[in-house]
């Protein structure tokens, strides 16, 4: 249960009037997830029901510089305020949702299933109250946006511990075509930072999303990463979660495959380390029958930390022809640290392929010792084997500059594991 | 300590003013609570080739395995001292880097890992240990193109993640072209032509001779005598319930492969 001023200050809060009430009542009755919740058994908020948050961030003053990764546009939300830095490209807008859904009938007719389909928890329903009315960004039909955009999400906490709620909408027109590369990270802060983030995503038919996350963020900062997208015939999404650093990350994912031919790769590195927790819960629902999804996660688990894995297939009655397929593979890199996985499988179609698969293990000593047996030093020898085996995932980048980026940040991550 | 009080009488025929390279004394270790070598005598000098036979069971590959610093076993007494240095007392990368160099059995699949990074990483983790500059790229495809001709390993090899599929000649040629680009001062093969046919044991061999030279040893750790017919041995060393119980010239090698080890086994129980 919430702490008692928590609740007083949230129902008291000015922006929260109106539309929300419904969604705030919701979390105010459940409060912060705890290890009772099937769902978060091991990933508790159970703690955060305790501290008296600020749901109200003040503004960063620091100008903070994006990377460079060729992109077409940059967006930079810093404590929740967003500026868009440079022009849009054409065939992209961004506009308020209750103007979007105005202007924009084909969305609007989307955007009415939506309440149904969403993950109706504590945390969904937090964000929901806090954006009634969040930017949405739209790729106009058959435009080809062949550059990235680059959206830069930085938190920074003051003296109180800060909630930080943020939401973007992203919907692809028939055809169109882009890359959005998401950044999660943070400035040094004083004290405790929850980030309560959500991505929804609309795909048309034909439409092609690449989606990299990377999620970077510094001690004492929590992410719960809310990702939900609805793929409409022939549309394919490629996407991407890298989670480098952070006390507690929380990715729960989300594809409503609503059409046939449909393709959704799914793929996933994560690298917690000492004191960190990292959780990526996965729902692939498969409504429409010759769709195709495949997931690839790997994890890289160092010093004490824990990881979790839970991957959900749905396989519909409709969904004949079905291809799903999973696999989640871990090392423990530390005799500390812990994984937790777990895939789950329904089939209701009886015409599919799936398969899934989760593996966690430790480094081979025998390859450690042929390694250092040829001069290599054991802790080299380590930090070569774990690279080889994220390898996978970072070669499926397609970007370069970003994954030349997220390769020295993970190389990194992993070699300052030693030291320790 | 046979061989010791012997070595006066070998060496008369050959240069014995070269340097001393390894003097393993009293050596003993066990695996668990298992003595495995129970007190090894051996000394190795610069240009020498040694080889160690011996029936299965008797140490040999264990043996192989303490030199190179594998940390299943534990040495309970004895020393061992390599150019100077009490090789003990060095983790295996620092043996590596000090010049020992083994040829594995079962050489270890490196899921990811290319030959020629692996090489690479080891080539220059070695260099730093040295105080060397690391090499560049150009000075690696030079260098690789040079020590590829040694054990006649193909490019689209060394591309490949190390030794995962290889057939077993390719395993043991991968070893020899690794040995050829670290040019170890003392290289152990152990078993080196087990799981070879006649034609990958021959370039497995070849390779081995053009590395020889009065600047470097090796020690051949082998059960047949197959081997050596290609790399011919200064000295052969019979080792039996973790000793050495007879040592001599090629010629007991021969001895070996007419008669087994029941005639030297039988003498001893």
């Amino acid at each position: 249960m919430l702490h008692n001023d928590t609740i007083n200050t949230l129902i008291h809060l000015p922006e929260l009037s109106g539309a929300s009430s419904e969604s705030l009542a919701h979390f105010i009755d459940k409060g912060f997830p705890t290890n009772k919740w099937e769902e978060w058994k091991y990933a508790s908020l159970k703690s955060f029901n305790e501290v008296a948050w600020s749901w109200t961030p003040t503004s960063i003053q620091n100008s903070v510089a994006v990377p460079e990764f060729q992109q077409s546009l940059s967006i930079q939300t810093l404590n929740g305020q967003s500026s868009i830095l440079g022009n849009l490209p054409n065939g992209l807008t961004c506009v308020p949702l209750n103007q979007f859904l105005n202007q924009n009938a084909d969305f609007k007719r989307l955007y009415e299933k939506r309440n149904p389909l969403l993950d109706q928890n504590s945390l969904y329903h937090l964000n929901d109250a806090f954006n009634q009315n969040p930017l949405v960004f739209c790729v106009k039909k058959d435009t080809i946006l062949d550059a990235s955009v680059v959206h830069q999400f930085i938190l920074k906490a003051q003296e109180a511990p800060t909630v930080i709620q943020g939401k973007i909408i992203l919907y692809l027109e028939e055809g169109a075509k882009m890359t959005w590369i998401e950044q999660q990270a943070s400035l040094a802060s004083e004290s405790l930072v929850f980030s309560n983030y959500a991505l929804e995503i609309w795909l048309s038919e034909q439409a092609h999303l690449t989606l990299y996350k990377d999620q970077d963020l510094g001690q004492g900062i929590s992410l719960v990463d809310h990702t939900f997208i609805y793929q409409a015939a022939n549309s394919q999404v490629d996407m991407f979660t890298f989670s480098i650093n952070g006390t507690f990350v929380r990715n729960n994912l989300h594809f409503y495959i609503e059409g046939p031919q449909v393709v959704s790769n799914l793929n996933g590195l994560y690298v917690p380390g000492e004191g960190q927790l990292m959780d990526n819960h996965s729902v692939v629902d498969h409504r429409m029958p010759h769709s195709e999804s495949n997931e690839l996660y790997k994890g890289v688990l160092l010093g004490n930390a824990t990881g979790v894995f839970n991957g959900k297939i749905f396989v519909r009655k409709d969904a004949q022809k079905t291809n799903a397929f999973q696999s989640c593979k871990n090392v423990l890199a530390s005799d500390r640290a812990t994984m937790n996985t777990k895939p789950q499988l329904e089939i209701w179609a009886d015409d599919v392929k799936c398969s899934h698969g989760t593996t966690t293990g430790q480094l081979s000593e025998e390859a450690l010792f042929y390694m250092r047996s040829r001069g290599i030093s054991a802790d080299a020898a380590r930090t070569l084997l774990l690279l080889a085996f994220v390898q996978q995932v970072i070669d499926k980048v397609e970007i370069t500059s970003l994954r030349e980026y997220l390769s020295s940040k993970i190389i990194h991550k992993i070699e300052q594991s030693w030291e320790a | 300590m046979v061989f010791q009080k012997l070595r006066p009488y070998f060496c008369a025929s050959i240069e014995n003013s070269n340097q001393m390279m390894l003097s393993v004394n009293d050596l003993h270790a066990r695996i668990g609570e298992k003595e495995i070598l129970k007190g090894i005598n051996l000394e190795v000098r610069a240009g020498e080739v040694h080889a160690i036979m011996g029936p299965n069971g008797s140490g040999k590959s264990t043996l192989a395995s303490v030199l190179a610093g594998r940390e299943d076993y534990e040495v309970t007494s004895g020393s061992v001292d390599f150019l100077g240095k009490d090789l003990l007392d060095l983790a295996p990368e620092e043996r590596a880097a000090e010049g020992l160099f083994l040829a594995f059995q079962y050489p270890v699949e490196i899921p990811g890992v290319s030959t020629t990074n692996f090489m690479k990483s080891a080539v220059n983790e070695i260099r730093k240990y040295r105080g060397e500059e690391a090499m560049d790229a150009v000075q690696f495809l030079k260098m690789f193109k040079e020590k590829m001709a040694y054990v006649n390993i193909d490019q689209s090899l060394l591309s490949r993640a190390l030794n995962e599929g290889f057939s077993g000649g390719e395993k043991k040629r991968n070893e020899i072209f690794q040995m050829a680009v670290l040019e170890p001062k003392l290289a152990i093969l152990d078993e080196t032509d087990s799981g070879l046919d006649i034609d990958a044991l021959r370039i497995v061999a070849e390779g081995v001779n053009k590395l020889k030279s009065p600047e470097n040893a090796t020690i051949v750790v082998t059960h047949y005598q197959r081997l050596l017919d290609y790399i011919v041995p200064d000295f052969v060393h019979v080792l039996y319930k973790g000793k050495i119980v007879k040592s001599g010239t090629k010629d007991l090698a021969l001895e070996l492969e007419e008669h087994g080890y029941d005639w030297i086994i039988s003498a001893l129980d």
